[in-house]
């Protein structure tokens, strides 16, 4: 009998969500948070815009996460643990799991595992970028958590790499306490985060965005002095003769987010090459039965209702018995992913919730899904781009050896 | 005494006839102009005459270049003024940390200064951490003989220190058939300094290396180790300090004044100091400050190497060392190995050097050049061997002399300037050794004034810092209970705990700075190299250290991570 | 002109035409963009999400945000101000720290629970 019936791996919003959904239907349930205080990322994240699906309010990240902290805090089923980092995990047919904390070794099992550990920035050394080693080349999560949480300035005058939506909100975020943002540089040759973001973070401030072109190197030996930038073609190789020296004294690093999926690892869990989380099924249970996967460390969301959502997914399910399941595959083509990749044939309910992100910028797309080539449902899309997620609800009960396949097609733009 | 003719008529010979030729202080001097760098190595090269020359001085100038002048700490007090150890070190790198810690062995009054912030920032910290065989060093060499004394010591030293290490062997493949050929002389080489070799075939290569793409065999040598190396240099100076040592950061050397022929002082950006004895462990600098000193007599041409380091994840491709067979290295007449990949005493795998050589000797920047450069030598062993595993890359620059020898000696001009000069590969294996033979100098001299004693209260052994990852549960448990920060994990890449970094900026020879804490307990080394725990490090040293958040630095004075608080700066305005 | 319509992550490509009659917007998928886009032109509005300073140790600054949005060019005022702001009470999110601040008829509200760290 084990001490809980979900332990929740990660107290921001994907764990709060999931662990207050098994705690509703009555699993006793413990949230494991290696910080000192519930809420994760969202804690650093004060720009609005969260909550709009969910709420119906343009709320701040940090109010987003208070809402679901405040029902934890109140909900009798659910035990938390802050400052507490989980060192292993062993499998039998209980999850044990050890975990450090200012009060020793403690031993913990769960029934059911709900990984909501989020996820890593990609850093400077990771796309390349040369030169020397000084202050003021960061991610900007790190520059996030100095001027949200500390209430200091990494820098004056600021380059930023990657025009992801932490990347913008950063800009907006330096340029309103005082730092000059120069620029923010994007390889790709179409911006990356959201396009409300790109015209309230850059065009109000007269922000230039640079398309098609990186940080090559770094200049300075204890602060940053310069950057080298310069263009690339679509493959993402340099091209020669193109680059540029930036004086500046901060680097803006904002070039991606890997799921962190240390401990599913660990236990064998398979990941998906193209989300970089586990395969999940519906319940967002991943391949290992008891073991769920939610929110970033499932895959990168834009936006944190979605996240709730299936967070919320899992955790009801977490609630229930870990019966074996009859797995179907689903095929996907022109995705660049397609999340749950497999379905929980005896769980299905009418219409199973989709997200997926286009493999390339697309006019006049369409989603097609088929259950042994009959065409099931179908859906038009006027633009989709990659940086944009979609969430779509497709009714689908297919029966054990059919074929499902999920199908986007459209025009590319280039 | 040089045959300066003879030198002058081999540069002549080779196309630098305008070189002028002359001797200085029983070495070779080169002067001149020369409008190609690459030919100033050569005429240096060419000015080589181990026998009779004690080293080629080459001052040839590079038209249009001054190299940068060397960075000096943005510190200026009068800490250290009007001191007088018996013992000035000049250098805090593994070699001057280690010959403190022999020092302290005796009444001898020790200083060590260091013009960076921390220990072991230059070479000692840039390096693949080999304790080495030996193999591949000429056999009557200067360098063989520190090594091969150097790496018996490393057992005693890990366990005094508590620094681990771990002879894990080193496979040198064939990358040809007829290379299996040369195998007899390579152990007979290996005999003159015992070194133990033996032969291996491609089953057990390919049984140790997947994905290994060389099929001829190679060879096996026992006798290579791995150990941090920057782990070793602290751990060097902490003993040393716990014997009555003091440790000098942000000290640099800025001139030494000498009467007749000894020095009587030396005068660092924190006052004059006054030494019995000075000992050169300067590294890349070590020929500036044999300079000051007097004896000038060879020179350091900086030889740039890029590292690239690899997930532990990847550490399947090697449980221990891999490397080419390279002729032209056994022969002596290529003096860089060629790089190989080492699984290091942490778990992650580390790929390269290179060899680039540079005028500048601070240099530690990389280029993609040269990181595609290493990438592609190193793949060329294993097909396991995967860019994207890389999580970060580094250069450091090697303090090489045209001999590319060791200067280990009492100076014969300066009577009391004793000289560890020019340590580069395999530095870190010979510096225990090296150590020895500086404190017989430094005892020898200081004994003509007064009698040297042993100290009969030298404490050998030193304490690191635990890691706490490495415990059994029980123990880690019990020490958390005694302690609760050790159960607070920062680092979670590296699973390192409040406790630790702790430990690390109230060490005797405290680490204040991101970098320091980072060499001495790993935190931010991992896949998100800091991304996560770097702020909250930043909040902890300046709790610990009483600064304000602005006074943190990611290294020395000068790198400070923020620049003003939030409030205090005007909006410019939309 | 043409303008992305920021209210929700739509972001609709809106038509936008001054005439004498009035604005005329296309593009939109909703009532929201309509309005966005005549303010947009005529007198454009944005939140504001910042910090101010708090007399808590181990709580340097608190996150606040305008209860609505107010107009783009008052940014500099409202930030100018809020800097000299301090935060001396522990706030619960949704409080208001600064009631109609600079005459906008826009409160700036506390936007996290300052409760003690966990």
């Amino acid at each position: 009998m084990a001490d809980y019936k979900a332990v929740v791996i990660g107290g921001g919003p994907a764990g709060l969500a999931a662990a207050l959904a098994a705690a509703d239907k009555g699993a006793g349930t413990l949230i494991i948070e290696r910080e000192n205080r519930l809420g994760g990322i969202l804690k650093q994240c004060i720009h609005d815009g969260f909550g709009v699906i969910r709420f119906g309010e343009k709320l701040s990240g940090c109010e987003y996460a208070q809402r679901f902290i405040d029902k934890v805090k109140a909900h009798p089923g659910i035990e938390v643990r802050l400052l507490t980092f989980v060192i292993d995990i062993k499998k039998s047919d209980i999850f044990t799991i050890t975990a450090t904390s200012s009060r020793g070794i403690e031993t913990i099992t769960a029934e059911n595992l709900i990984f909501a550990n989020g996820c890593r920035e990609r850093t400077a050394r990771q796309v390349n970028i040369h030169g020397t080693r000084p202050a003021g080349v960061m991610t900007a999560g790190v520059a996030q958590n100095y001027v949200n949480l500390q209430g200091v300035l990494p820098g004056k005058r600021c380059v930023i790499l990657g025009s992801g939506d932490i990347g913008l909100i950063m800009a907006r975020r330096l340029t309103l306490e005082g730092a000059r943002v120069l620029g923010v540089y994007e390889a790709k040759s179409t911006p990356s985060g959201l396009t409300r973001n790109i015209v309230q973070c850059l065009h109000d401030f007269d922000i230039p965005l640079h398309l098609s072109k990186t940080v090559k190197r770094v200049f300075g030996h204890g602060r940053l002095e310069a950057v080298e930038v310069c263009s690339v073609n679509d493959k993402m190789e340099y091209i020669d003769g193109t680059e540029e020296i930036i004086p500046c004294d901060t680097l803006i690093v904002s070039v991606g987010l890997i799921p962190e999926n240390e401990l599913a690892e660990s236990l064998n869990i398979p990941l998906d090459p193209r989300t970089r989380g586990p395969f999940v099924d519906q319940n967002m249970m991943t391949l290992e039965d008891g073991v769920y996967s939610v929110g970033n460390c499932l895959h990168v969301h834009d936006l944190v209702d979605y996240v709730s959502e299936t967070a919320e997914t899992a955790g009801r399910a977490a609630a229930g018995s870990k019966a074996p399941r009859e797995l179907l595959d689903i095929e996907q083509e022109g995705f660049l992913y397609l999340v749950p990749q497999k379905l929980d044939l005896d769980s299905l309910a009418p219409e199973t919730v989709f997200y997926f992100r286009t493999a390339m910028p697309r006019e006049a797309a369409t989603l097609d899904v088929t259950v042994d080539g009959e065409v099931v449902f179908s859906k038009k899309y006027q633009n989709l781009k990659p940086p944009e997620m979609e969430r779509v609800e497709v009714p689908l009960s297919p029966k054990k050896g059919q074929t499902v396949k999920f199908f986007l097609s459209g025009r590319e733009v280039k | 005494m040089p045959d300066i003719k003879k030198i002058q008529k081999i540069l002549k010979k080779n196309g630098f006839g305008n070189i002028t030729v002359s001797e200085m202080l029983g070495g070779v001097r080169l002067t001149g102009e020369l409008s190609s760098y690459e030919d100033i190595l050569e005429c240096g090269r060419l000015a080589v005459d181990k026998k009779n020359s004690r080293g080629v001085i080459n001052d040839i100038k590079l038209t249009g270049f001054t190299p940068k002048p060397m960075r000096v700490p943005p510190v200026n007090d009068l800490a250290y003024d009007g001191r007088r150890p018996d013992v000035l070190i000049v250098g805090g790198g593994i070699v001057g940390s280690a010959i403190a810690r022999e020092l302290s062995k005796y009444d001898i009054s020790v200083m060590l200064c260091e013009k960076e912030y921390d220990l072991a920032v230059a070479q000692s910290s840039r390096n693949d951490g080999m304790i080495h065989a030996g193999i591949d060093l000429k056999p009557n060499s200067i360098k063989v003989k520190y090594n091969m004394r150097g790496n018996k010591l490393y057992n005693t030293l890990s366990k005094e220190l508590d620094v681990p290490i771990s002879k894990v062997g080193q496979y040198v493949l064939f990358t040809s058939p007829w290379q299996k050929l040369v195998y007899p002389f390579v152990v007979a080489r290996a005999r003159k300094n015992d070194i133990p070799i033996r032969y291996v075939k491609q089953k057990e290569l390919d049984a140790k290396v997947p994905g290994l793409k060389f099929r001829h065999g190679g060879m096996f040598f026992a006798g290579a180790g791995i150990v941090c190396p920057y782990l070793m240099t602290v751990a060097l100076a902490e003993c040393a300090v716990k014997n009555g040592a003091e440790v000098c950061l942000n000290t640099a050397v800025l001139d030494i004044e000498r009467e007749g022929d000894r020095i009587v002082s030396v005068t660092t950006n924190r006052g004059r100091i006054y030494p019995k004895v000075v000992v050169n462990a300067a590294g890349i600098f070590s020929d500036v400050i044999a300079e000051k000193a007097g004896d000038r007599h060879f020179t350091i041409h900086p030889r740039k190497g890029v590292e690239a380091i690899l997930d532990k994840k990847a550490a399947g491709i090697t449980d221990s060392v891999l490397g080419r067979f390279a002729l032209k290295t056994s022969t002596g007449k290529q003096h860089t190995k060629g790089g190989g990949i080492v699984r290091t005493i942490d778990g992650n795998i580390l790929v390269g050097p290179n060899a680039i050589e540079t005028p500048e000797r601070e240099d530690d920047s990389t280029t993609c050049e040269s990181l595609n450069e290493v990438l592609h030598k190193q793949q060329g062993l294993t097909s396991e061997l995967k860019r994207s595993d890389i999580i970060t890359y580094f250069a450091g620059t090697r303090a090489a002399t045209y001999e590319e020898e060791f200067i280990v000696e009492k100076s014969p001009y300066v009577k009391n300037f004793v000289q560890a000069a020019g340590i580069q590969s395999p530095g870190i294996t010979a510096a225990p050794a090296i150590a020895e033979d500086i404190t017989a100098f430094c005892v020898q001299i200081l004994s003509e004034g007064r009698k040297v004693e042993p100290k009969k209260n030298f404490d050998p052994y030193r304490k690191g810092i635990t890691r706490v990852k490495e415990l059994p549960p029980e123990e880690r448990d019990a020490l958390i209970k005694k302690n609760p920060d050790y159960g607070i994990i920062i680092c979670r890449c590296e699973e390192v705990s409040k406790g630790e970094i702790l430990d690390a900026i109230r060490a005797p020879i405290p680490a204040t700075t991101i970098d320091a804490i980072k060499r001495r307990v790993r935190a931010g080394m991992g896949r998100c190299q800091g991304g996560f725990c770097s702020p909250i490090i930043t909040r902890l040293i300046a709790e610990e250290c009483g600064k304000s958040l602005l006074e943190v630095c990611k290294k020395g004075p000068g790198s400070e991570l923020n620049v003003a608080y939030t409030k205090e700066v005007d909006y410019g305005g939309l | 002109m043409r303008l992305v319509c920021i209210v929700c992550p739509n972001s609709c490509l809106l038509e936008v035409e001054k005439t004498d009659a009035g604005v005329k917007v296309t593009g939109n998928k909703c009532k929201r963009g309509i309005t966005f886009a005549i303010e947009e032109v005529t007198a454009p509005k944005r939140s504001l999400t910042t910090t101010v300073r708090t007399v808590f140790e181990g709580f340097p600054v608190a996150p606040v945000r305008t209860n609505g949005e107010i107009p783009k060019e008052k940014i500099p005022a409202v930030m100018a101000y809020l800097k000299t702001v301090v935060a001396d009470k522990r706030y619960k999110a949704g409080d208001v720290i600064c009631g109609n601040v600079l005459d906008t008829g826009v409160d700036i509200i506390i936007t996290i629970d300052m409760d003690q760290e966990g």
